[in-house]
């Protein structure tokens, strides 16, 4: 008996423990997601992969004596908030890599170690060559994009960059069905090479002869990596052509053209090195070597670790969210600063958004849906959810656009002022549901619609705590007009799945929840507005695009659907001002606050001249941690601090 | 019975434990009676505001000023604004836009603000200097706007039918008010957390749910040790192993690690304060069963016990009226000890975010971690977490010190 009990206790033990371990990963998930929610869906689900195959790269580790541990600090850059767990892979071609400082195709690509032709400014909209040499062009019926490769650009292993690894690389994401392929392959029809330099990109056309849709074949051009063709040769050699082990390959020896490769790599550090043989210091493009020798990002526990990292000099660039950042500098009279001196501090480029459920009991009643949304407290959501590192309402009216200038000029603000709210209107939102005659019938406090009494959940996963915070001040909205609205914090992976089943009504207890919209990009804000509302995603199994009330309108989709084809200005503002329109008088969801791309704190202890708001370049770096898409320019400015 | 308490109050410790603990729970009911305001509620707009007594600008306007001629008035002033090491650095950003040193003298505050009026420039390049730096400098400038100024601040108001600006009044300098004649003062001891609360009306609040919890899971694990505890030491045999066998799996499990799965699996939606009393008693009552067992096993073959056995009592009436008042000081002790243990329990579950659903009661648990997820520890906002740290200790001290005094008193070989 006594023996017996031993063994089940110790075998419980040995389980609780597996379990308690795995406890302990799931919160550093969800840390991940949090930050991360404005980056492309997958991300979520990358960071939840086993990272079993990092021992695969010891050996590779020991072949160069690698002593990560030995940088000499004026010579490194160092990094948090970007990569969270140990790296699993460097294959371009996978989405599971966990390797954010080098593989993110994204809006603004992430462009250290793998280039695409074209770099996205999201200060200026514009998209600057990389690989690429010169502008794009367009032929006359809008079909096809026309580009000329850079004769200097070159691989790593010295040979140059051709049109063909342009095409190869198109040609393997199809052929393997890469995300990259699935999520491209309605708009592009093919990608060739004319000649070594020239390549040209087909789009896809309707039945009309017209490009399905222009806008997403040229954001390719700068969201997507070249990857050459030699490499991916040897690559599908090694795999036998099975596209699940082409993806799931490591690549340790991949090939790339972007100043920085592989130094080391463990579960406590990344490093990566600058290959000081790297085609850019050509006049043509840089003329010169980025400033840092070495990039590195320790990995982090958490948040807080990270912040006392950055606090102590030993972190460079921040990519975190650091509640209340002004008292590094104010209180604690440390050399950090952020893009702009005062608040909101950043750039915002997204749109976190609270979703209503349009199935709900009487959330079907614009009414409803208008009172509530006018009557939350904003300005207290910006205040302490986001400690003022958002624009309020009042700085940059509510539309579907980010406060970029170049998206505010999208619209025509004098038309839709009348629709605009900064909230806290309480007896605006009560006249609304009274004029509705949704009143309180039984005298309990509550407004009824119909008889039944209105009563919401609110929420928003676990663990993310900006917007846990302002998801309780919405739920403090309700009880001010009458609706009872309460909160609750279900585990992300649980969120998620309930969120992202769009092919059947959401369950109870979803009636309003929070969800991301895109940030800055080549095909924003169209691109945002088409997640926020097109009801083409109704419907889909795992919808990790957007529209996760479910709302439909068929102008709405008619607008959307015209926009990528359209090129005459005033008709774009037109089309965006009456999608506005629709938006801020159905409000099928309303944006909560505004928030950066990404976050962007630096510590001038050892490098100085970081991008920030008047610093005097031209075209204007933006303040994307010197990663992504144009902002990797500022990496050749960086100089050390005078001591 | 009776002198069973008179007992308790002989032993100093005991006293001094049970003041500290009745003083807490007088105060988490005397509190909310003074200051009803709800405690969750957000009054606040920003996180973290220090402790102290914010008056009501706009109030203060509409009181009538009192005038103080007092010394030292100015300077005061003056150094609020401008310290040393702000002179200093405006001397370096002089002399490095030029200015020959001798001719800066940063003890002079009229000629060292002069200067620096007519030479700085924010958009002036300087070498070196990096970004923080120049925003620091920004900001020093505008702070200096108007330091020295001898003239009062002008309240206007707009003119509804030109839309103009018009003075009502003008406030000198010398000018004072009276807190008590304003309308509006808010007194924040411990200043507001990251939501925008009251701290310290919320600690009120969660010490008292907090404290409800202890007592649920307490006397949950109490009972189920108890029960268990007799049942295995008094009948033995076969009864005796099957308890004492899940007793052990659960005393080698550390029971954190249980109670860390169990409110996990639970999910956030079920998690009131009361679930989670009642998981942490489910979790808690190993060591109380073994105990008692132990207790009752040395009673089990006393001569009042075998005579009540031979006059032919039920179990149930040997253990109640036999075994159980002799075991009752320890079960008391064990209930004190479980109270305190469930309320370190529910704090150190929140801290891990596994604690109550958020926000619809606080706990002490809730409060730190909020703090600790808002990183108050590292931005230094003390009193976001400090005064729950203190509570915390406060009632699982005073409670362990009644322990302590109580078994000084019950425990033969403890006693002088």
């Amino acid at each position: 008996m006594c023996k017996k009990s031993y063994a089940i206790a110790c075998l419980l033990i040995v389980l609780s423990l597996l379990l308690a371990a795995c406890g302990e990963a799931a919160p550093a998930v969800t840390e991940t997601a949090a930050p991360a929610d404005t980056e492309e869906p997958a991300a979520p689900a990358d960071t939840e992969e086993p990272a079993e195959p990092v021992d695969t790269e010891e050996p590779a580790g020991t072949e160069e004596p690698a002593d990560p541990n030995a940088l000499p600090r004026d010579q490194t850059l160092y990094f948090n908030g970007q990569q969270w767990g140990a790296v699993v892979g460097w294959n371009p071609y996978s989405n599971n890599n966990n390797n954010a400082m080098a593989i993110a195709q994204q809006d603004n690509a992430r462009v250290i170690m793998f280039e695409t032709p074209y770099l996205y400014n999201m200060l200026d909209g514009n998209m600057y060559p990389l690989l690429a040499d010169g502008d794009y062009t367009w032929n006359e019926d809008r079909t096809e994009i026309t580009f000329k490769i850079k004769p200097a650009a070159k691989w790593s292993d010295g040979t140059a960059v051709t049109a063909d690894d342009v095409a190869y690389t198109w040609a393997t994401h199809i052929k393997y069905e890469t995300p990259t392929g699935a999520s491209n392959k309605d708009y592009i029809e093919d990608i060739v090479a004319v000649d070594p330099q020239t390549v040209v990109v087909k789009a896809k056309l309707d039945e009309e002869g017209k490009a399905v849709n222009p806008l997403l074949v040229s954001a390719y051009l700068s969201t997507n990596y070249v990857i050459q063709k030699a490499w991916t040769e040897t690559l599908e050699e090694r795999v036998g052509g099975d596209a699940t082990e082409l993806l799931a390959d490591t690549a340790e020896d991949v090939v790339y053209s972007g100043p920085y490769g592989k130094y080391f790599a463990d579960d406590t550090k990344v490093v990566y090195v600058r290959n000081d043989d790297y085609w850019g210091q050509d006049a043509s493009m840089w003329g010169k070597l980025p400033a840092p020798k070495y990039l590195a990002h320790v990995i982090f526990k958490d948040n807080a670790a990270g912040t006392t990292a950055l606090q102590a000099g030993e972190v460079d660039v921040s990519q975190q969210f650091n509640s209340n950042v002004q008292e590094l500098w104010l209180d604690q009279g440390l050399p950090i600063s952020t893009y702009l001196p005062e608040a909101p501090y950043g750039i915002g480029a997204s749109l976190p958004t609270a979703f209503y459920n349009l199935e709900s009991y009487g959330l079907d009643q614009i009414a409803v849906r208008k009172a509530i949304a006018i009557a939350v407290d904003y300005p207290t959501i910006i205040a302490n959810a986001m400690t003022n590192q958002s624009a309020t309402f009042e700085q940059v009216p509510r539309s579907l656009m980010n406060p970029t200038d170049g998206e505010q000029a999208l619209y025509d603000h004098e038309a839709v002022a009348d629709l605009q709210w900064v909230g806290n209107d309480i007896e605006g939102a009560q006249q609304l549901l009274d004029d509705a005659g949704i009143t309180d019938t039984d005298g309990d406090g509550w407004r009824e619609y119909n008889g039944q009494k209105l009563s919401y959940i609110a929420t928003c996963p676990n663990g993310w705590s900006d917007w846990q915070a302002a998801i309780e001040v919405v739920a403090a909205a309700g009880k001010e007009i009458g609706i009872d609205i309460t909160t609750n914090f279900p585990e992300w992976s649980v969120y998620q799945t309930v969120v992202t089943k769009s092919d059947a009504p959401l369950p109870e207890g979803y009636d309003i929840f929070m969800m991301w919209s895109d940030g800055a990009g080549p095909t924003q804000p169209w691109g945002r507005i088409r997640h926020l509302i097109s009801s083409e995603f109704v419907g889909m199994a795992s919808n990790w695009n957007g529209n996760w009330g479910q709302y439909s309108n068929p102008d709405a989709d008619a607008l959307i659907q015209a926009i990528p084809g359209e090129t005459d200005p005033d008709k774009l503002k037109e089309m965006y001002t009456e999608l506005v329109k629709i938006y801020l008088t159905d409000i099928p969801s309303f944006t909560l606050m505004y928030r950066p791309q990404s976050f962007h704190t630096v510590n001038e202890s050892v490098w100085t001249n970081f991008p920030h708001e008047g610093d005097g370049t031209s075209p204007p770096v933006p303040p994307l941690d010197l990663t992504d898409g144009w902002s990797i320019a500022g990496l050749y400015n960086l100089t050390l601090v005078e001591q | 019975m009776k002198h069973t308490f008179q007992q308790f109050f002989r032993s100093g410790k005991f006293v001094f434990g049970f003041s500290i603990f009745v003083a807490i729970l007088l105060l988490t009911f005397i509190y909310p009676l003074i200051i009803p305001d709800p405690p969750l509620e957000i009054v606040a707009q920003g996180t973290f505001f220090e402790p102290g007594i914010y008056v009501s600008v706009y109030d203060s306007l509409g009181t009538t000023p009192h005038t103080l001629n007092l010394d030292g008035a100015a300077a005061k002033r003056i150094a609020s604004k401008l310290n040393e090491e702000d002179r200093l650095a405006m001397k370096e950003w002089l002399v490095a836009a030029g200015i020959p040193e001798n001719e800066i003298d940063t003890a002079d505050t009229q000629k060292l603000l002069d200067l620096w009026m007519d030479n700085y420039d924010p958009t002036e390049n300087i070498p070196g200097m990096t970004n923080a730096r120049r925003n620091y400098f920004i900001r020093l400038n505008n702070s200096l706007k108007g330091l020295l100024s001898t003239e009062g601040a002008i309240i206007a108001e707009v003119n509804p039918e030109t839309g103009t600006l018009e003075q009502v009044d003008v406030i000198t300098q010398t000018d004072y008010v009276n807190i008590n004649q304003v309308a509006n003062v808010r007194v924040l001891p411990f200043g507001t957390d990251n939501f925008g609360r009251d701290v310290l009306t919320e600690l009120v609040a969660a010490t008292r749910v907090s404290l409800v919890i202890g007592f649920v899971s307490g006397t949950i694990a109490t009972l189920i040790g108890l029960t268990l505890g007799l049942l295995a030491g008094y009948i033995g045999g076969v009864v005796d192993d099957i308890i004492m066998f899940f007793t052990n799996l659960f005393t080698v499990i550390p029971s954190f690690v249980l109670l860390i799965l169990i409110s996990f699996s639970i999910g956030q939606e079920q998690r009131g304060a009361v679930t989670i009393a009642v998981v942490i008693g489910l979790t808690s009552w190993f060591w109380t069963a073994r105990a008692v067992r132990a207790q009752v096993i040395s009673l089990r073959n006393r001569d009042h016990v075998n005579l009540s056995k031979l006059s032919g009592h039920s179990i149930v009436h040997i253990i109640i009226t036999d075994i159980l008042p002799y075991i009752a000081s320890y079960v008391i002790m064990a209930l004190i000890l479980q109270i305190s243990a469930g309320i370190l329990a529910e704090a150190q579950l929140s801290i891990l975010g596994l604690g109550p659903r958020t926000t619809v009661v606080p706990t002490l648990g809730l409060m730190m971690n909020w703090a600790l997820i808002y990183q108050a520890q590292i931005l230094g906002k003390w009193w976001a977490y400090l005064p729950v740290l203190v509570t915390i200790a406060l009632i699982t001290f005073s409670m362990n010190l009644m322990n302590t005094g109580l078994d000084q008193v019950f425990n033969p070989a403890l006693r002088e």
